[in-house]
């Protein structure tokens, strides 16, 4: 059977005909006409159109918050759309969430109301008590130009109070008949859906995934769409064939061993935070600084290497871990560092065929310090003017024994500071020598004038980021919780 | 930090119990479930979508556009360009009423800003349309673009916006300069800003015959009726517009805009009805926006501090088109500082934009911006506090005019946010204060003040004969909760609790509400269905008094009160009767009572009327990288009856976060070279997300006042974006010793 089949609320849906990049939002509100999904912008920046996709994951159906502007409906097969339209129970009876937040004003135009409704009907799912923290990190991804985010606040606070003595709510009362549901409806062989002039290919495994892009080096390989949705959005492109790869059970494994972790090509951010922020602390709290929850829980770590973005934040990070990325194509696997991966803006060591399946990081030895700074303009949901990533050994005497540096946004791709860190090697890390290393910067980053950020500006900012790492490791207190708060947004 | 404690003094009731009240949002459950129906959720039978080609040359002509190969592309039904254009009656360029715009409805083929509209392109489906958009592949004949202050010279202004002179002159100001003790003369710069309401902009037109239906986000509804009536040539008794529910309007939802206009025009031309939604994208163009403004303050202070001379010359970029809309900083500077002598001046710089308009607290929002960092330059160089500096500087009479206040609880708003703030004891130099984390913190304040103006509207009130009120006005609620505080004003006036009363309103059928516009709409429609229930009121009162069988007969000299469905004789509440028996016995008809506000002319000469506030700020800096947060912000406002103070304090809070956007974020960046924008979109134009927003108070301050209207309202929707701005540039000051003088203010500006 050539279909995409899915469950939208309560119904089963399948899908013999469709383009592969008419997003979920298009769908919803013109095909089905369920129009209480908003569109605000098409791009991911501003929640309005948030649904929940759920999937079954180790017999366990896990429902995540995403934008539908920016999902493709090919990539939802055997899953589980759930829109504002089911949140009531069929009575009418609102979830809390709902209760509360028309209860006390957390709605004023309320054209952001439904995605914040599914956003923080995601989070008290999964956190049924959460701190003030974890409900702006769930919030990220959710604009309110009325501005209402005080009220917002409240609104959680209340329903979290009343989550323990609500009657269960729709989701929870048809987890069992969905979990069956969507067993049945996953596909048992590749699927590939035509629509006009173009084409889905929805792979059954990496092998058959090989295959498929050996067969067609020009197609697009779609992870979590976060990046090739705007392409459509916003640039109008026009793509065919679309190899979605997201539902990819090979490729989603995460591995810990003693010295490293290994992820494969379509671990979320969301998926990846736990492992990462254990092992990585700086990289944990880059990832929650990436997009809003929706972004995080589609985009992959493995779509930022793979696009070859100059400004994608995780690329400097992986970098200065020396972290490799492994290819793979129909003839077999290769590994790579993913310093090596960047070629030059535009390129990339990717032959024809190959595909990311992988990153491999290696885990961080008890004296290396390991620091990660964006910088960019609006501190949540923002792309980085510039993100620097350092790993640093001092020895016994103080002096530096190793130094790997990284810069997004410094250069038309994620590179090391070569002259720095050889400046730096064997040199007493101090004042002296931190502040004589500003000018090797200068030798290795020639940055570029944007509308984020003049040349200047990055150059300043990048070398004063080496005076912050200094402060950070001489380890004087004020200045550490100082920046403990910086980052969590106090 | 999370010190989010609010309080509001509550008015004494003058009437009935429902207002005042923190009542519940009336459509809150309708928003929480998504069944509140926007315009872009309508689709009616057989509609078609239309999607607009915007210009991306800033100047210029269009010299090609491949219809063929979108025509030929599946499921396009039509190509609208210059040459077939549908057709709209009225002049494009004429500027039918004062508010309105002269549009582009692709009369000729000239470009006047970027993301005009060229072409418009109708599909069976949305993705039809879009592709056939995409195919048209538009070239030009490039001109060069006119962007930034440097563009040309400054010219004055023909006339300021809303009517107002471009020039007012009390007192001569380069006098009271030469003879103070002190001077300051500085700029400072305000960008444009582009209302981005959640809600793009959307309509839904359907036409039978020469009627018309429009769903689209509306202000204005009936006032735009007019608008719509000139633009196709028919009456305005002809057209319907329904706008139950805006996603946000900020101002840029009370005029037809191009797109607006040449969807109707297309779905009368093809016969079906049509749908446009702008993107993202085409928000930042032919849909209004606040113009970017150079200010020049000068003020003189003599020997004791007293302001001699406040000389206010405001530069605003405008379009090159129509250019009535220069931003009115210059107006901040009017009302509030008692200056020996006050000169406003507005002046303008062409640039190939789109027509700049009202953006949520137009004028005074950049105006004060501006106005109160220079306060707090001079009180610096006079060595004084800044809050004593504006207290020696209160006008307790309009400055200027002489006219004495409706009310003005100034100085109550100073001394209430300045002991929550915490205000005493601020060091006066910058610099002074790093925390125990080691961040560099700073103190700002600024005043807030904006005008409290009154339109004209109408309403409709009915006594029901089961004793149930019915209440009617075309009022727009664009989320400050006019479905709410309308009808508890409404309720109050038939004395009938609030679930008695049945509200209609946002369609163009009902009688007039006015403009939701200027913070004047409660006062203002509420005003009118004040008088309506009184007039209701007091007709079911004459039906009573002249009924022997009523225990009410023969009271009608004395007057009655209306409260929770009866009617009680005023001198003797033992007498009363409940409004379903008065009905019934009169013969079961409905009592229809009508009603309008406005305020009469004689009442706005008597006095100057502005609702008026204090804004308390704390920044914190990382001396290293100079990343900035606002940590606390104390607004403590006076402006009048407050209806529903959780509605009053959402929208207070609103404005105020819209100040912390004003002064650390929002901006649209020209590209010098194509006058283009570059941050036409959420990513890059940035509005608060929720992790900006921390500490945040609100004080309503107590205000009672007799003259602004009969129920003493004056309206809280923006003047919570006054006031703020400055107190964070100035914060921002004192924190690091630098006077960065254009917002909004960037984390380069202090690391350079
Ligand atoms: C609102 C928003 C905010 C964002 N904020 C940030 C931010 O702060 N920092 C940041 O770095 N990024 C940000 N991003 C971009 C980030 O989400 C993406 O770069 C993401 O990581 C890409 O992963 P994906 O799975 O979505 O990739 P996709 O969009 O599916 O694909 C991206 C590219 O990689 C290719 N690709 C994907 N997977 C593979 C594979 N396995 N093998 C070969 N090619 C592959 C695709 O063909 C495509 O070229 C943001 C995006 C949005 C929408
Ligand atoms: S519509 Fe804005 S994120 Fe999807
Ligand atoms: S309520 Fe208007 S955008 Fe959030």
């Amino acid at each position: 059977m050539q279909q995409i089949r899915f469950v939208l609320n309560d119904e089963t849906v399948v899908i013999d005909s469709i383009s592969p990049t008419t997003t979920l939002l298009d769908w919803l509100r013109e095909t089905k006409r369920l129009t209480g999904t908003k569109e605000g912008c098409g791009e991911g920046d501003c929640g309005a159109c948030t649904v929940l996709v759920g999937k079954v994951v180790d017999d366990r159906l896990v429902y995540r918050s995403v934008n539908a502007c920016i999902r493709f409906v090919p990539s939802l097969s055997a899953t589980h759309v759930v829109t504002i339209e089911h949140m009531a129970g069929p009575d009418g009876v609102l979830t809390p969430i709902q209760q509360a937040l028309a209860d006390l004003h957390g709605s004023q135009c309320g054209f952001c109301t439904p995605g914040i409704v599914m956003s923080l009907y995601a989070l008290l799912m999964e956190k049924p008590t959460p701190s003030r923290a974890e409900i702006e990190i769930a919030l990220q991804g959710n604009l309110c130009r009325c501005t209402g985010y005080e009220s917002i606040f409240r609104a959680v606070e209340a329903a979290a109070a009343g989550m323990a003595s609500a009657t269960p709510d729709r989701l929870t009362l048809t987890r069992e008949r969905i979990i069956a549901t969507l067993n049945d409806l996953k596909p048992k062989r590749t699927i590939r859906i035509f629509h006009g002039q173009s084409r889905s290919i929805i792979p059954f495994n990496t092998a058959d995934l090989a295959d498929a892009y050996a067969t067609e080096p020009n197609a697009v390989i779609v992870a979590g769409a976060t990046d090739v949705g705007l392409w459509v959005t916003k640039q109008m492109r026009q793509l065919s064939p679309v190899i979605f790869i997201n539902h990819l059970t090979e490729l989603q494994t995460i591995d810990e061993t003693a010295d490293k972790v290994r992820l494969g090509a379509v671990v979320t951010y969301t998926q990846a935070q736990n492992v990462l922020a254990k092992n990585f602390p700086a990289l944990g709290k880059l990832l929650i600084r990436i997009g809003g929850q929706q972004v995080r829980n589609m985009g992959t770590i493995g779509g930022n290497v793979a696009n070859g973005s100059p400004i994608g934040d995780t690329p400097p990070a992986l970098i200065a871990l020396d972290a490799t990325v492994t290819l793979r194509s129909r003839n077999g696997a290769r590994s790579l560092a993913v310093e090596d991966y960047f070629i030059e803006y535009g390129k990339q060591a990717r032959e024809d065929g190959e595909f990311v399946e992988a990153l491999e990081i290696p885990k961080l030895a008890d004296d290396e310090f390991y620091a990660i700074y964006k910088i960019s303009k609006r501190r949540d949901e923002d792309i980085s003017a510039l993100c620097g990533a350092f790993k640093l050994k001092l020895d016994a005497a103080g002096n530096v024994a190793s130094i790997r540096i990284a810069f997004g946004g410094m250069a038309g791709t994620p590179k090391r500071a070569a002259h720095t860190e050889a400046f730096l090697t064997g040199k007493p890390w101090n004042e002296a020598t931190v502040s004589a290393a500003r000018a090797e910067l200068a030798k290795d980053y020639t940055p570029l004038s944007d509308w984020r950020a003049s040349a200047d500006y990055r150059m300043l900012a990048a070398q004063n980021l080496l005076t912050r790492l200094l402060i950070e490791t001489s380890g004087e207190k004020a200045s550490l919780e100082r920046y403990a708060m910086l980052e969590a947004g106090e | 930090m999370s010190d989010r404690v609010s309080e509001t003094v509550t008015m004494p009731m003058r009437f009935g119990s429902n207002s005042g009240q923190s009542v519940t949002r009336r459509d809150g459950i309708a928003k929480v479930t998504g069944r509140a129906t926007y315009a872009a959720d309508n689709h009616p039978d057989g509609m078609l979508y239309a999607v607009y080609v915007p210009a991306t040359i800033a100047r210029g002509r269009v010299t090609h556009l491949d219809t063929a190969a979108a025509k030929a592309h599946p499921g396009v039904v039509e190509v609208f360009t210059p040459k077939n254009r549908p057709p709209v009656v009225g002049d494009p360029d004429k500027k039918p009423f004062m508010f309105a715009i002269p549009i582009e409805v692709l009369q000729d083929d000239t470009v006047r800003y970027a993301m005009q509209p060229i072409a418009l392109v109708i599909g069976e489906t949305l993705e039809a349309a879009t592709e056939g958009a995409r195919l048209l592949k538009p070239q030009y004949e490039v001109e060069p673009a006119r962007t930034g202050f440097d563009a040309e010279p400054a010219k004055r202004a023909a006339a300021g916006p809303f009517g107002r002179p471009a020039e007012v002159v009390h007192g001569d100001t380069e006098a009271g300069l030469s003879q103070a003790k002190q001077t300051l003369d500085v700029t400072y710069d305000t960008p444009a800003q582009y209302h981005n309401a959640m809600e793009p902009h959307a309509i839904v037109a359907k036409w039978d015959g020469d009627k018309l239906e429009i769903d689209t986000p509306n202000q204005a509804i009936v006032l735009s009726r007019g608008f719509y009536a000139f633009y196709f040539g028919i009456p305005a008794d002809n057209i319907l517009i329904r706008s139950p529910y805006l996603g946000g309007g900020f101002g840029s939802k009370a005029v037809p805009y191009s797109p607006l206009v040449l969807a109707i025009a297309a779905a009368r031309k093809l016969d079906r009805p049509v749908k446009l939604v702008l993107t993202r994208a085409q928000m930042f163009g032919p849909v209004g926006h606040r113009g970017a403004t150079r200010q020049r303050l000068r003020i003189g202070i003599d020997g004791e501090a007293q302001m001699t001379a406040l000389d206010h010359v405001s530069t605003a970029i405008v379009d090159s088109f129509d250019s009535s809309f220069p931003e009115p900083a210059a107006n901040a500077s009017q009302g509030l500082y008692n200056a020996s002598s006050l000169h406003s001046l507005m002046m303008v710089v062409h640039n190939d934009i789109g027509v700049p308009g009202a953006m949520r607290a137009p004028g005074e929002a950049s105006g004060s911006a501006a106005l109160e960092c220079a306060i707090d330059e001079m009180a610096e160089k006079a060595g004084m506090d800044p809050l004593e500096f504006r207290l020696k500087n209160y006008a307790d009479v309009e400055p200027g005019t002489g006219k004495p206040y409706s009310s003005k609880a100034l100085r109550e708003c100073y001394a209430e946010g300045a002991k929550r703030f915490g205000w005493a004891g601020r060091p006066l130099a910058p610099r002074q204060m790093v925390d125990d984390k080691g961040f560099l913190t700073g103190w700002g304040m600024g005043t807030a003040l904006f005008g409290a103006p009154m339109f004209a509207a109408q309403a409709r009130a009915v006594l029901r004969p089961d004793g149930t009120g019915l209440v009617e006005t075309a009022a727009a609620d664009m989320g400050q909760g006019a479905w709410t505080a309308l009808a508890q004003i409404a309720a109050d006036s038939l004395g009938l609790p609030l679930d008695k009363v049945e509200f209609r309103s946002g369609s163009s059928d009902l009688p007039d509400g006015g403009v939701a516009g200027g913070s004047g709409h409660t006062a203002t429609a509420g005003g009118a269905l004040h008088a309506a229930g009184t007039d209701a009121i007091r007709r079911l009162g004459e039906l009573a008094a002249a009924d022997p069988q009523s225990p009410l007969f023969g009271t009608g000299n004395q007057g009655f009160v209306a409260r929770d469905g009866r009617l009680y004789a005023a001198r003797d509440e033992s007498r009363s009767e409940a409004y379903a028996d008065i009905i019934a016995r009169a013969g079961g008809q409905e009592i229809e009572g009508k009603g309008s506000a406005a305020r009469p002319p004689e009442d706005a000469a008597r006095h100057a009327m502005y609702s008026h506030g204090a804004v308390f700020a704390e920044v914190k800096i990382d001396p290293v990288l100079f990343q900035m947060r606002v940590t606390r912000l104390v607004g403590a406002f006076a402006a009048g009856r407050i209806i529903n103070p959780k509605l009053a304090e959402s929208q207070l809070m609103g404005g105020m976060i819209w100040g912390i956007s004003f002064a650390l974020h929002e901006e649209a960046r020209f590209d010098k070279r194509t006058g283009r924008i570059m941050n036409t979109d959420l990513a890059g134009y940035h509005i608060p997300v929720n992790a900006d927003v921390q500490g945040l108070e609100v004080i309503t301050v107590h205000e009672d006042d007799p003259y602004v209207n009969p129920l003493g309202i004056k309206g809280v929707g923006e003047i919570g974006v006054t006031g703020t701005v400055g107190a964070i540039g100035n914060a921002i000051w004192h924190a690091t010793g630098r006077r960065i003088r254009h917002f909004p203010i960037r984390i380069e500006d202090l690391l350079a």
